[in-house]
């Protein structure tokens, strides 16, 4: 390895590494996403599965395959999800907490999605590199570690964040199998994981369809037979390593598909195509029913993604058009395509919308490869143009001087987005839209999963314990699934106890939350029916936005 | 290069340069722009040192209203949180911040202002016309044909509380719920809307509601799943007279919610 090499590699893994952290240290201040929750449960008992067939404490059979991974009805053992990721925070939870004991089993459960966003770092890295640069690919990899939403997906143990890693997996391998090696198995492999991440992986076949295709074309142009077979023959190892290695893996690693593949596979699509709509606040409308806007994707993106993030995708993106035809292999086309594969079905109108930027996760790579050449380019014809008017400077200092000082200024306004965001990135915009405030203004979407809830809980731990053995009851609706999680890692007293659901909890509770959406206002409505009283004695605020009201029921009602 | 070309090469760095800077500055900014509790505290402290039992306070935009309450919702009985509109209340206090406005006080001119570092207080004060009945009042006494019972709640409508006389139809069948003899002013005014969010979405044909004063109809709405509160008018003649509601459904499950004053 030379001198060079090295230090791109050990860049490119410090820079992995520094993301892995940045996202570790982060999620200990964000709160259990409602889905976590289920997704923790079934981890725990598909790690167990894979432990006890490996210690032949189980054989294989479809009984014990259904009791842990499938069932008859659709959310039966979490079958409506693939497993790699649930595998994955089972085995960390696992060693990292069951047997290291070295964080909480929270903490162990995320750990590897902080991985695969570290990972997803590195890929961009070796991606920039590649294409435009050493300079370029330290601002790429920045640029993506410092996207405020995708810092806080990273850090939940869910696989909106991994699975724009498993995607870009598949491209980067993808495109480097285009060079025509002999045995292009990884792209497969690669699919196969992300098709075992996230049901979203099926739309990778489209912009890698579409990209080989063009290239198939401009290979027939170039055969004097013109032989139309070209156009999907000529790379056929890599449609094989897709269409066979992609499906192989992802059947090797959820067993549920090992019976009845088809009919389960069917099954895992259809509960997706057929999904009911959560509510989700976007432009001061509740939606939850289509046909919805065709615009949310490209608002949503234009508001939650640093402004010169953006700007300088912008000017990159008019730089790979001046570029276009002139690299092998059309990189910047397949970049492109793939940013479209991901983000595309949200123009649809019927495409669910809840849960916004995190479905759509896997465009944002395009968008920092092409800032961070947006920002190299922008910075070589402007340090031609200093040289232009000072003969006697050297370009290429001046190239680097300015590079680092545009790198830098647009670096410190990414960071500043990204840490003002944290812990409550789901309610912060970005300063075009005003901050988390200027989003509440526009009606964009407050939160999800009612992770906020997690600001409150110093306040709940520190009110004094029930005289008598008696718990006090909380109302606590979207964070009643981790009430237990969270008492189970001693961040709410266990004599604090969850009430149970609707206004049969709330005429059982003591004290009351609610999590600030739209469509949640009716859970103070009913707080204040049975409280009778609409003064929260508590309001969490992240940047003066409301974000969730304690309630406390009066010792003595008003009349 | 000429110097034009060389300005229009420098401009995408010195443009991402600017915003860069612009972008640093103003995310802070954003992020220390709402005002915090001292500022509420001051302003709740104006509005308590000249408050009079039945003054309405209101808060903006929308989403400051936790905050509000937090400061000044012993203020705010249920009944006036949850109230039909705002047309019964003679003093309105309006807390705002970033120069939002709140539309109970729109085209009214205040009669006091005050800004406490960002939390801007304003008062207004109106004629207000004289409620001879509210049907809120009367749901005890009103009379539904058939098994269904009206029921009074406070409901979520449009994603706002109201306080509402809420009737679940059969599909296709019309519920005719009566209040015998109410005092009727020279107005009768409502308001009708779907509750609930979920079955908002899960049915999403509109319902209908009419008012028959005398068997006449006099007034209709026919609130749909994204029209919140509907209002409805209809001019009437003093005295005590039999009011009829008459709501429609197509679906069942759909809740049907409605609240009416008789004005003069």
């Amino acid at each position: 390895m030379t001198r060079t090499r090295r230090l791109h590699v050990l860049t490119g893994v410090a820079l992995a590494l520094l993301t892995t952290i940045a996202v570790l240290v982060n999620q200990r201040d964000v709160g259990i996403a409602r889905d976590e929750v289920v997704y923790m449960e079934y981890s725990a008992h598909y790690a167990a599965w894979w432990r006890g067939l490996v210690t032949f404490d189980h054989g294989i059979s479809a009984t014990n395959i259904t009791a842990t991974w499938g069932g008859p009805a659709a959310t039966d053992n979490n079958r409506e999800h693939p497993p790699l990721m649930k595998e994955m925070f089972g085995m960390s939870q696992w060693l990292l907490h069951d047997v290291l004991g070295v964080c909480s089993e929270l903490t162990a459960a995320r750990a590897p999605a902080a991985a695969t966003h570290g990972l997803a770092v590195g890929l961009v890295f070796a991606f920039a590199l590649e294409l435009f640069g050493f300079g370029e690919a330290i601002l790429a990899s920045l640029l993506l570690l410092l996207l405020p939403r995708a810092l806080f997906h990273a850090g939940l143990a869910c696989f909106d964040a991994p699975i724009m890693t498993w995607w870009l997996a598949t491209v980067l391998a993808y495109y480097r199998a285009l060079d025509g090696r002999r045995w292009p198995w990884l792209v497969g492999v690669m699919f196969g994981c992300a098709l075992a991440t996230k049901h979203t992986a099926v739309l990778l076949p489209f912009a890698l369809g579409v990209h080989y295709l063009w290239l198939g074309g401009r290979a027939r142009a170039a055969d004097p037979a013109r032989r139309w077979a070209l156009l999907v023959t000529h790379r056929w190892r890599v449609i094989v390593s897709l269409a066979v290695l992609g499906p192989l893996v992802l059947f090797l690693l959820w067993p549920w598909l090992w019976i009845a593949p088809i009919t389960h596979v069917a099954q895992w699509m259809s509960f997706h195509l057929t999904h009911v709509h959560y509510n989700y606040e976007y432009l001061g409308h509740n939606w939850n029913a289509p046909r919805f806007p065709w615009h949310v994707a490209l608002v949503t993106t234009l508001v939650t993604v640093p402004v010169v993030t953006l700007a300088a995708a912008l000017v990159g993106l008019g730089r790979w058009l001046g570029l276009r035809g002139t690299l092998p292999r059309a990189p910047l086309l397949l970049l492109v395509l793939s940013f479209g594969a991901s983000i595309g079905p949200f123009l649809l109108g019927t495409t669910p919308i809840f849960g916004a930027e995190k479905h759509w996760m896997p465009a944002l790579p395009t968008l920092c490869l092409a800032a961070a050449c947006g920002i190299g380019w922008a910075t070589r014809a402007l340090a031609a143009a200093v040289v232009a008017w000072r003969p006697a400077w050297s370009e290429t200092v001046t190239r680097q001087t300015l590079l680092v000082a545009l790198g830098g200024m647009v670096t410190l306004a990414a960071a500043t987005e990204t840490i003002t965001a944290q812990p409550y990135a789901l309610t912060s915009y970005n300063a075009l839209a005003g901050g988390a405030p200027g989003g509440a203004d526009l009606g964009m979407n407050r939160q999800f999963w009612g992770v906020a809830v997690r600001g409150v809980l110093p306040l709940l731990a520190a009110e004094p314990p029930p005289v008598g053995p008696q718990p006090r009851f909380i109302y606590t609706h979207d964070a009643s699934p981790a009430w237990g999680l969270y008492q189970k890692l001693g961040l709410v007293p266990r004599w604090l106890a969850d009430a149970g659901h609707e206004d049969a909890g709330v005429a059982h509770s003591d004290v009351a939350l609610v999590v600030h959406e739209l469509h949640f206002n009716r859970h103070d409505y009913m707080i204040w029916q049975g409280y009778r009283s609409v003064k929260p004695t508590y309001v969490l605020r992240s940047d003066g936005v409301p974000i969730v009201s304690v309630y406390e029921r009066p010792a003595s009602p008003p009349p | 290069m000429s110097p034009g070309r060389t300005a229009l090469a420098a401009a995408p760095a010195v443009v991402l340069f600017v915003l860069g800077a612009w972008e640093t500055c103003a995310t802070r900014e954003a992020a220390t722009s709402v005002p915090g509790d001292a500022a509420w505290d001051a302003a709740a402290a104006t509005v308590r040192a000249r408050y009079a039992a039945g003054d309405l306070l209101v808060f903006a935009p929308d989403w400051v209203d936790p905050v509000g309450r937090l400061h000044l919702g012993d203020l705010i009985p249920l009944e006036m949180a949850g109230r039909m509109d705002a047309a019964r209340y003679g003093r309105i206090w309006e807390l705002s911040i970033r120069g939002a406005h709140a539309p109970e006080v729109a085209g009214l001119t205040p009669v006091t202002s005050g800004d406490y570092a960002g939390v801007r207080v304003r008062l207004f004060e109106r004629p207000t016309p004289t409620v001879t009945a509210d049907v809120l009042e009367h749901v005890t006494d009103a009379r539904a044909d058939g098994p269904l019972r009206p029921g009074l709640v406070l409901a979520e409508v449009g994603f706002a509380p109201h306080r509402c006389v809420q009737i679940v139809p059969h599909g296709g069948t019309p519920v005719r719920i009566t209040f015998p003899q109410l005092a009727l002013g020279t107005e009768l005014v409502g308001y009708v809307g779907l509750a609930d969010v979920f079955t908002r979405r899960d049915v999403r044909t509109p319902v209908e509601l009419d008012v028959e004063i005398g068997g006449k109809l006099v007034a209709s709405a026919k609130p749909g799943v994204d029209d919140g509160w509907v209002r409805f008018a209809a001019p009437t003649t003093p005295g005590p007279t039999d009011v009829v509601f008459i709501a429609r459904a197509a679906e069942s499950n759909r809740l049907v919610c409605f609240a009416a004053e008789a004005r003069k």
